[in-house]
């Protein structure tokens, strides 16, 4: 049975997409100012993006569900107020303010 | 540039597998049904959410002086929210608890504690 989460190899790769590209930045950058972060492939600057701890990514995993599923059910509260089946746009967009407050 | 380009794609895969039976779940459980452009929208947001987390989880694991990033730094990030601190909390000491290696680093508690108190895994070597 799929367990009732995201991919933690999903979250995984969308972080390492960010650090990587936020890394390549710094280095661009870095090369602009000419400092001492020259040859040195192995140096312990910041040579290499972050990376992430297992339990790291498990538990950003949760946290993304938890997001999602206080958003979802927060909208469907709201449409379940209002009486309606089915959940709207505009019932998503009544509960986001407090649900970005909150994360 | 080739590196844009191959992250857009990733970003529409990934949005995509974003939209996980978890929603309808969530939905259903309450008895309704979702329309389909939110399920779009919330993968979006979801999508954009985790791209502010690693930024954050970047920050933090820099600021703490490591290269990696680990569970503190993911508690961290939830520190608006104190209920969902603790439930990140709780959720990470039981992933430790599964973990049979994290043992290695009770040594200090089990040391004292050993005798009295049953650990759930064996402690390999002390």
């Amino acid at each position: 049975m799929e367990a009732d989460t995201f991919d933690p190899d999903l979250i995984h790769a969308i972080f390492k997409q960010i650090w990587t590209r936020r890394f390549l930045e710094r280095e661009r950058n870095g090369g602009n100012d000419a400092t001492d972060c020259e040859v040195g492939a192995g140096t312990s600057k910041k040579n290499r993006p972050t990376s992430a701890n297992a339990n790291a990514v498990k538990l950003s995993c949760e946290l993304l569900r938890v997001f999602v599923t206080e958003a979802v059910q927060r909208a469907a509260a709201i449409a379940e107020a209002e009486g309606v089946i089915k959940v709207e746009a505009t019932h998503l967009e009544r509960i986001l303010p407090q649900l970005l407050l909150d994360f | 540039m080739e590196g844009d380009a191959n992250g857009i794609d990733v970003e529409k895969e990934e949005d995509e597998s974003f939209n996980c039976p978890l929603f309808d779940r969530a939905a259903k459980r309450n008895g309704l049904e979702i329309s389909e452009p939110i399920i779009a929208y919330i993968a979006d947001f979801a999508f954009k959410y985790t791209e502010q987390l690693a930024k954050d989880l970047e920050l933090f694991a820099q600021h703490a002086g490591r290269k990696s990033v680990n569970t503190e730094d993911v508690i961290l990030s939830a520190h608006r929210n104190d209920h969902l601190a603790s439930l990140l909390r709780s959720f990470c000491n039981d992933l430790k608890a599964k973990e049979p290696q994290s043992e290695r680093k009770r040594k200090k508690a089990s040391r004292k504690e050993d005798k009295a108190t049953t650990s759930v895994v064996h402690v390999p070597d002390l």
